[in-house]
């Protein structure tokens, strides 16, 4: 054991190591040339690294899944569109389309208000009790998946009617004499797939929590003090001086929830598999990966994904633009 | 102006480069295909004490070869094995448990066919059937090493015994008079429950599939899994019909019809055991179902539990079971690698793995007193003596199908979301083209 | 409303701000206190976050049978089950998964994983926010629109290279996928953060004859830190309970990390489940105790007179 340890050890050692030397060997490249070139290509230098890990790991096979998404499923023989065809032509994938439009409309909101509504109020508790909430808040996200599905199945779990319940929610029903409700097959108004969303809310707000709290901590106080003086309220403080100066990062947290949301899976894939009308996009694109071995419906659904985000792109560029008018 | 940077860091930096460069170097060579090295890996998916029971036996058996056995553990062998084969990244051996997958590895070219490998003595001890499920185009690519037997129903022994209800029965016709007898006397007779987490509905598929084998016959149900006889046909809906009879009519299930898609598979038959007696009679599952009832149970298995095959359509008529299991697949066609393969195809590779788990032979002359109890010993009984051992439909069909589709309008018109013809001619639809 | 108001000495007072802040006893007082109204808002989003966590930690004590048969609350209304509570679900997941040597290889993975990107995301995140170059703009959105390309396309093309390289099964092979697929978000995240620092600042160490290299090590880090802080704690996280890239790219064997060892309790038809919970339980611990680590860089004060944009 001790010695596993050690080689572990070293090996950590050698690979946070080895990434330090890149970064001083690349600027010492730099300063080699001549001034003039070395500011010009310092912060190509800089990027570098990082655009080829990205190139590796994340450009090379999105180009190879544009073309794979015009390929059979094990990506041999061209087949043109017929992907997007077979796959838009089913109800059952219009159906998945919808339920993902409602996910990207409710949950990113929802997790900037809820993880905004946290970092904020408990920034006002003594700092054991900012601690507390915030830990518990966090609690979720450092459990897997997996874990998470058994969690919430001692939550939303129906037995059949006068078998004892270990189900939260109809053990509660119970208690007021109501028969057991199958919560996750009740998809009227989507009930079913809101109760996704809460599991999904439940585990992710921490990450708006944590990036939310770093910025309202960053606001400084003099600004607030200064409205304080002018006589305003606790609330027109909050959205008069803190919202506005933590608005680049509510775009940020709320872009990569959109985004993250777009390809949602996981809690899908656990607890309902897409049963019940709760399909979504991230799920069917898992199950023809994995499932049905079909890697071209599986590549035709991450185009339609990175179709979808370039709105998102757009507005994020006239956010920019905005940003560098003010500067 | 530049500061300089301190020389200690940078020293620090080309040591921990070099010896990064070693690492990379020497690290991490499985042992994959195309190597012709001592060590032969098999990855399963099978349960730990029978992958212990075989390795022990598979061992004592090509030890003297001088092969070591590398036997890895994982969680989703389809879909890794997949993966795997598409990166040209794969053990020696792998078990699979579905033909659809096997067939997809053979479309691959990623197995060999294992027809020279096999000594025809263990073939010609297998069970009738068995074989099948791992051929593909006139070749056997998949070999059953281990089985498992769907379509048996489980009842609770001793207040089944009070109660004076047949220990067999005979066609399908009894089946639905003992149903009506145990509900007539105020019980409750079947116990159901569909939820398996991201698998839900295959439970469902299990009865299709006994039903329409103990109605259609052999020829009818491979043509049913084969697609040339659709999900909207005549044995189908029959199939369908007595489904719905037996478990949709008020009073025929704990719960009622509403509560089988989100009651769990592993604790649906558990109300047999309640202290208070039965809460539901009979529940109609595979041999590993055992394995999920309460300890107190599984620590008197003979006692506590009975079992009778699901009966055929008519008394006395054609009898096929349905079943499943591990097939162990070739996936690199090096000599040590087929004598592993030629030595688990043997009838005696399971006799360590019988007394200590759940394993079940798919092989005709297995020593039946090696099972741990009669329970066993009566599945075992049930596959050695069919004339017909069919392999788990869906799990033959496509993906889209066997583990999409059919898992999913299933539980859609159970749980009444879809009505039998939508369901059906959705199922007909997913059919992938090619 | 952006950096205007900063003036070019704002470096100093933050780097002194944070000294008074870090060596006195109340550092962190917000000029607003809590009333009951905000009080009562966090408990009952704290008692509804607990509460099925709670259940589920009752139930890793209580046997199978009882979770099967009855809701966890019982312990609590029906005392006999009491008694029932063990510690065999704990006893049974460490010796069954392997646990100390698998928490060694998932701390060799997860250290390196987190803080090599974090690194590498930075010198990315800095170039973007305050070097001009060209092609700048459109760079950095084509990593930010690469977010949404799920992990799974990638994994087959990496598995082929690492098999050319010899990769697989290695812990370099699970620390670079993490970096890679870490990327993106890491970039996006310390980027935006960066730009809400003053560019007056740099300006003003520029002027002062400092490098990119050492106003980026000596300035630009430290003012970062709740950002590093939050997208650390993030990373370790998912390093940590990642199983896939794990399965992938290491496998079961002498360096699976505890997320593999956990799936050896499980069976083929999920038999063995409450021990999978026992044992998530006990690897939780870890990513909470990075988190409460990393919780005292949240801390006002830290990055005052940066002013946000």
């Amino acid at each position: 054991m001790l010695a596993k340890a050690l080689t572990a050890l070293i090996t950590v050692a050698i690979g946070i190591g080895g990434a330090m030397l890149v970064y001083y060997l690349l600027n010492k490249i730099a300063e080699l040339l001549p001034e003039r070139w070395e500011d010009r290509i310092k912060p190509y230098l800089y990027i570098l690294p990082a655009f080829l890990a990205i190139s590796v790991y994340l450009i090379y096979p999105a180009v190879l899944t544009v073309i794979n998404s015009f390929k059979d499923r094990f990506s041999r023989n061209w087949v043109g569109t017929q992907n997007y065809s077979d796959l838009l032509s089913s109800p059952a994938f219009r159906d998945t389309l919808l339920n993902t439009l409602l996910w990207i409309l409710i949950v990113p909101a929802v997790t900037v208000i809820l993880g905004l509504l946290v970092a904020t109020l408990a920034d006002r508790l003594e700092p054991s009790g900012e601690k507390l909430a915030k830990t518990i808040i966090f609690l979720p996200m450092a459990i897997s998946m997996v874990g998470a599905a058994t969690i919430w199945r001692f939550v939303y779990y129906a037995a059949p009617a006068g078998q004892s319940q270990i189900g939260l929610q109809n053990a509660l029903l119970g208690v007021f004499g109501k028969d057991p409700v199958a919560w996750l097959q009740q998809s009227q108004f989507h009930l079913n797939s809101l109760l996704l969303m809460v599991v999904l809310l439940w585990s992710q707000i921490g990450f708006s929590m944590v990036l939310l709290s770093a910025a309202v901590k960053g606001v400084p106080v003099d600004t607030l003090e200064a409205a304080r003086i002018d006589g305003a309220g606790e609330r027109q403080i909050f959205f008069r001086v803190v919202v506005p100066q933590i608005k680049g990062t509510i775009i940020t947290v709320f872009i990569t929830v959109t985004i993250g949301v777009m390809k949602i899976f996981d809690i899908v894939y656990v607890m309902t598999n897409g049963n019940f009308n709760t399909n979504v996009l991230g799920n069917e694109f898992y199950n023809q990966f994995s499932t049905n071995f079909n890697s071209g419906a599986a590549a035709a659904i991450v185009v339609m994904l990175m179709l979808a985000v370039i709105p998102i792109m757009w507005y994020q560029v006239r956010h920019f633009k905005a940003e560098e008018a003010n500067a | 102006m530049r500061i300089p940077v301190k020389k200690s860091t940078s020293l620090l930096g080309v040591v921990a480069l070099a010896a990064g460069l070693t690492l990379t170097a020497c690290g991490g060579s499985d042992g994959g295909s195309g190597s012709d090295s001592s060590t032969v890996t098999i990855w399963s998916s099978v349960d730990q004490p029978v992958q212990d029971g075989l390795l022990k036996a598979l061992e004592s058996k090509v030890s003297g070869d001088g092969i070591k056995i590398e036997w890895k553990k994982v969680e989703n062998i389809n879909q890794l094995i997949m993966t795997k084969i598409q990166a040209g990244d794969t053990p020696d051996i792998a078990f699979i448990p579905q033909p659809g997958v096997v067939k997809d590895m053979a479309s691959l070219d990623a197995i060999q066919p294992l027809d020279d490998v096999v000594s025809q003595a263990d073939k010609d001890s297998m069970v009738p059937g068995t074989l099948e499920a791992g051929t593909v185009d006139g070749k056997l690519y998949g070999l059953l090493v281990s089985a498992n037997v769907k379509g048996l129903i489980f009842y609770p022994k001793k207040a089944w015994e009070a109660a004076g209800y047949p220990t067999s029965v005979e066609s399908i016709d009894d089946l639905n008079a003992l149903t009506e007898q145990i509900k007539s006397d105020g019980n409750t007779p079947w116990c159901m429950g569909i939820e398996s987490d991201t698998a839900t509905g295959w439970p469902a598929t299990d009865w299709f599939e006994t039903l329409v084998a103990k109605y259609g016959g052999v020829d009818e149900y491979n043509s049913w899994v084969s697609h040339d006889t659709p999900f909207d046909s005549d044995v189908v809906r029959q199939a369908a019909d007595e489904f719905s009879t037996l478990l949709f009519t008020e009073g025929n299930v704990l719960g009622g019809q509403e509560a089988i898609a989100s009651t769990n598979f592993g604790t649906a038959g558990n109300p047999m055991f309640d202290k208070k007696g039965p809460g539901c009679w009979m529940y109609n599952q595979g041999s590993f179902i055992t394995g999920f009832f309460p300890k107190d149970i599984v620590a008197n298995l003979d006692d506590e539990v009975g079992v009778f095959g699901f009966p055929p359509a008519t008394a006395g008529g054609d009898n096929p079971i349905i079943g499943g299991g591990d097939m162990a697949t070739l996936l690199n066609d090096s000599d040590n690698a087929k004598k592993v393969l030629a030595a688990l195809a043997a009838t005696d590779i399971g006799n360590d793995a019988a007394p200590s788990s759940s394993f079940i032979s798919p092989h005709k002359d297995f020593d039946a007193s090696l099972y741990p109890n009669d329970l066993t010993r009566s599945y075992a009984e049930v596959i050695s003596g069919t004339t017909a051992f069919l392999f788990d439909g869906s799990d033959q069909m496509p993906g889209e199908v066997g583990a999409g589709t059919f898992w999913k309008d299933m539980t859609a018109w159970i749980s009444g979301q879809e009505d039998l013809d939508t369901a059906l001619s959705n199922i007909d639809a997913s059919w992938p083209s090619s | 409303m952006t950096s205007t108001q900063t003036t070019p000495a704002a470096a100093t007072p933050t780097a002194k701000q944070r000294k008074q802040n870090t060596g006195g006893g109340h550092a962190d007082a917000n000029p607003a206190k809590a009333g009951w109204a905000t009080k009562l808002v966090l408990a009952i989003l704290c008692v509804l976050w607990i509460v099925p966590i709670f259940g589920t930690f009752v139930t890793s004590f209580r046997p199978l049978d009882d979770a099967n048969s009855t809701g966890w609350w019982n312990v609590f209304t029906h005392p006999g089950d009491l008694g029932h509570l063990t510690l065999d679900n704990y006893q049974r997941a460490i010796d069954g998964s392997n646990m100390g040597a698998d928490m060694i290889n998932s701390l060799a993975i997860a250290l390196p994983a987190t803080f090599i990107p974090i690194l590498v995301a930075a010198f990315a995140a800095y170039a973007f926010t305050f070097m001009e170059f060209w092609g700048r703009d459109f760079l950095f959105l084509a990593i930010v629109s690469l977010l949404v390309v799920p992990n799974y396309v990638a994994f087959v093309p990496l598995l082929k290279i690492y098999r050319d390289l010899n990769l697989n099964g290695t812990f370099a092979a699970v620390w670079l996928a993490h970096i890679g697929f870490g990327m993106s978000l890491a970039i996006y995240i310390l980027r935006n953060y960066m730009a809400t620092l003053p560019k007056t600042v740099i300006e003003s160490a520029k002027i002062d004859g400092a490098s990119h290299f050492q106003t980026f090590f000596k300035l630009i880090l430290p003012m970062s830190v709740p950002a590093l802080a939050s997208f650390a704690i993030f990373q370790f996280l998912w390093v940590w309970n990642d199983l896939l890239v794990a399965l992938l790219f290491i496998g079961p064997g002498e360096n699976e990390p505890v997320t593999i060892g956990l799936t050896h309790l499980k069976q083929q038809l999920g038999q063995g489940w409450e021990l999978t919970t026992a044992g998530a339980f006990i690897t939780m611990l870890l990513p909470i105790a990075v988190f409460l680590g990393l919780q005292r860089f949240f801390i006002r004060g830290l990055t005052a007179g940066a002013v946000k944009g």
